[in-house]
């Protein structure tokens, strides 16, 4: 019905699509940003979580805030430069960095294998202790064969949930939720029975949750927090490194556990 | 970074088993949101006996409710109201269930409205007609004015039921093992988002597309009787 | 630990129901903007770029909206581009409005008879002339309602950009449901927020569909 083709339009499409496909072929790799690219831009972008009290959540504003956070302030304050703030979800904190959308990850990141074979890891800067929680009246568990049969909501691509996944007997039912917030959520609601988390999560939820307060049922593992960034960025990955050095001689760490964790730094974390 | 899929290979079993979560939500949606459908549509029939003043009934109204509050609000709000919010009141359903829940209630919601229009486009005489031929009002409204609504609105309902398809993907959310979350399960291993999301939006693809030709070919088997005289 | 009085929550809500707005703006006016463009090339275009548009339309009415803004979250950058959920979330949404109002568009145009072509090509008019005076102004017509209506598909699209860390109504939600506690409370205050979004608008498209054909325009 429509013939009446107008060719020089249609050739400038076909150009331009071509052009685009070019692009697209090209697939130039997100080139990572070292200590020098970022004393340049002079803004530290770091990954937060928001999700995940008390490493970070947020106000009745709605900003972020908690150790993590805190984390990020002090080595902008150190390296003298403007901090970025970018709030990440659990399953996103390594693709944004692999992306070079963020500089550092500093977002309760724990190290395990799959994680080390994509991304490094500073000296460890916070505490973790993984451990399947359950509501006040369950039963502890002795070893990981008890989990069975038992339905346990996690935090998809967490180091629990890589944990969890290698130790539980083949008939848990394990739940991956997208985020920390509807991990927890699903357990408050009744939705699963238990969840694996960290151990200062669980204490945060207790408090605010007294008829449901987390908790420990069995231990999973010690897995203290690190801060992510790309693999071979020795400059930055050095300095950072001096800096959590020098936040656990000067005490800022440990204060900033009193903050957020009001509990002590474990022996392996203080000076 | 460089486009590699031979690290989805080990995991072609998870692939296997998101994918079939998504068929039988699929499936058990497309019958029983149609069945909603109609019932709705029945209720909400101003031709039928159920509004003998002219006016919508009681019952009419709550359902014109219930299809205004699904169609306004989105898929994700209303799987997050159902998952996190009813246990609240102490109606704790299972993640599946409140997926399959919220996915029959669109597709009843959105379908009833679709009938709605092939029946408002039937002619009232007709319908009073088949009553004054003796028929109950049950089934005037099955032979007079369901079925030629159905197979007016056929192409209608194939998009429809597509649509609830593909917007399954968001019950990965709520922690149901269907094909988005199996996706997801594995950028989290692998760290290769793109290309596992390129795989699955391929099967996604594939998917409508075979709905659609199943759907016609039913279609054409249903109202062969139609096609000639009427086209 | 900080307490969330309901007022904390409405406010925060509606704060954060404002990007809900501002994204569902940006995605259709992209999306009308691209549509349009498709809309043209392929009713005056070459075979293959028909066919091509076609495709285009195929795959985002094929596909979930959920891959495809993962798809540009995650896939951008693959192919080097920088590019945040701000972006990202607008970019998807701006694309899958055109597809699907490319396809409403089309239907429309050519639901003006062929007659009408006919006609003001004999006149004399060229193509954008026919288009511009003769088609498009009917078109038009029969193209409002249901592009009202497909807006509201635009509005209830933004909720998945939460997914991929965009903070609007949805995202507030869950993350003052993980501060405050009150999951029945804050998404049925979510699903009133896109009611009161929504809502006018369907009623709008319903009430112009029905003047149009009220009016005995078929």
């Amino acid at each position: 019905m429509f013939a009446f083709a107008k060719n020089r339009f249609s050739r400038r499409v076909v150009l331009a699509l071509c052009c685009t496909v070019v692009a697209c072929l090209t697939a130039l790799s997100a080139q990572a940003s070292d200590l020098e690219t970022i004393e340049q831009r002079g803004t530290l972008r770091v990954a937060v979580p928001q999700d995940f009290p008390p490493f970070g959540s947020v106000g009745t504003d709605l900003q972020p805030q908690g150790y993590d956070i805190d984390m990020a302030h002090y080595l902008a304050d150190q390296m003298d430069v403007d901090l970025k703030l970018v709030t990440v979800t659990s399953a996103n904190r390594i693709p944004f960095l692999q992306t070079d959308k963020v500089d550092l990850v500093i977002s309760s990141l724990g190290k395990n294998p799959e994680r080390a074979a994509v991304i490094d890891f500073t000296e460890a800067y916070a505490p973790f202790f993984l451990g399947v929680f359950g509501t006040p009246e369950a039963d502890p568990i002795d070893e990981s064969a008890g989990l069975s049969g038992k339905t346990i909501g996690v935090t998809r691509g967490s180091v629990e949930d890589m944990e969890l996944s290698d130790l539980a007997p083949s008939d848990t039912t394990i739940q991956r939720f997208e985020d920390n917030a509807t991990t927890i959520s699903a357990f408050l609601s009744g939705q699963v029975s238990y969840i694996a988390t960290g151990n200062v999560v669980a204490a945060q939820i207790a408090e605010r949750n007294t008829e449901r307060a987390p908790t420990m049922v069995f231990q999973i593992k010690n897995s203290p927090c690190y801060i992510g960034l790309t693999q071979d960025n020795d400059a930055l990955k050095a300095r950072v490194d001096a800096l959590i050095e020098q936040a656990k001689q000067d005490g800022t760490l440990e204060s900033m556990s009193q903050k957020w964790f009001h509990t002590a730094l474990p022996d392996d974390l203080s000076s | 970074m460089t486009l590699d899929f031979s690290t989805l290979l080990p995991y072609t079993d998870v692939i296997l088993e998101g994918l079939v979560t998504t068929l039988w939500l699929t499936v058990v949606t497309t019958v029983v949101g149609i069945a909603l459908a109609v019932v709705v549509a029945y209720f909400r029939d101003s031709a039928s006996d159920t509004a003998r003043d002219g006016r919508p009934s009681l019952v009419g109204r709550l359902l014109g409710g219930y299809v205004e509050v699904i169609r306004n609000t989105p898929f994700i709000v209303q799987l997050f109201f159902l998952f996190f919010g009813l246990p609240a009141l102490g109606i704790s359903i299972s993640a599946p269930v409140a997926a399959l829940l919220a996915m029959i209630l669109n597709l009843g919601a959105y379908t009833a409205e679709i009938l709605r229009a092939g029946i408002d486009s039937t002619l009232k005489g007709q319908h009073e007609a088949a009553r004054a031929l003796g028929l109950s009002r049950l089934q005037s409204f099955r032979h007079v004015v369901l079925v030629p609504a159905f197979s007016r609105v056929y192409p209608s309902l194939i998009s429809q039921c597509i649509i609830v398809m593909l917007g399954s993907a968001v019950v990965s959310q709520i922690s149901v093992f269907d094909l988005t979350y199996a996706a997801n399960f594995i950028q989290s291993r692998n760290f290769r988002g793109f290309e596992v999301y390129l795989v699955a939006t391929a099967i996604y693809l594939l998917l409508a597309v075979g709905l659609r030709l199943l759907f016609e070919f039913v279609g054409r088997r249903l109202f062969a009787y139609r096609q000639g005289g009427s086209a | 630990m900080t307490d969330f009085t309901l007022w904390d929550i409405v406010r925060n809500l509606m704060l954060a129901g404002r990007w809900t707005v501002v994204l569902s703006l940006i995605a259709f006016t992209g999306g009308a903007i691209v549509g349009l463009v498709l809309t043209l090339a392929r009713m005056g275009g070459l075979k293959p770029i028909r066919w091509l548009i076609r495709l285009y339309v195929d795959l985002f009415q094929g596909t979930p909206l959920l891959m495809q803004l993962f798809l540009a979250y995650f896939g951008a950058a693959v192919l080097g581009f920088d590019v945040s959920a701000w972006t990202a979330a607008s970019v998807a949404l701006t694309l899958f409005t055109s597809a699907f109002l490319c396809d409403i568009w089309r239907g429309c145009v050519e639901a003006v008879p062929s007659g009408q072509w006919q006609a003001s090509r004999v006149l004399g008019l060229n193509y954008l002339q026919s288009m511009r005076h003769v088609i498009l102004p009917q078109a038009l017509r029969l193209a409002v309602p249901p592009t009202v209506g497909f807006s509201v598909q635009v509005i209830k699209g933004t909720a998945l950009a939460s997914v991929i860390g965009f903070v609007e109504l949805t995202k507030a939600g869950t993350m003052l449901n993980n501060a405050a506690f009150a999951p029945f409370t804050i998404f049925a205050l979510v699903a009133l927020g896109y009611f009161i979004l929504c809502y006018p608008l369907s009623r709008y498209a319903r009430h112009l569909e029905k003047k149009l054909y009220g009016a005995g325009i078929r």
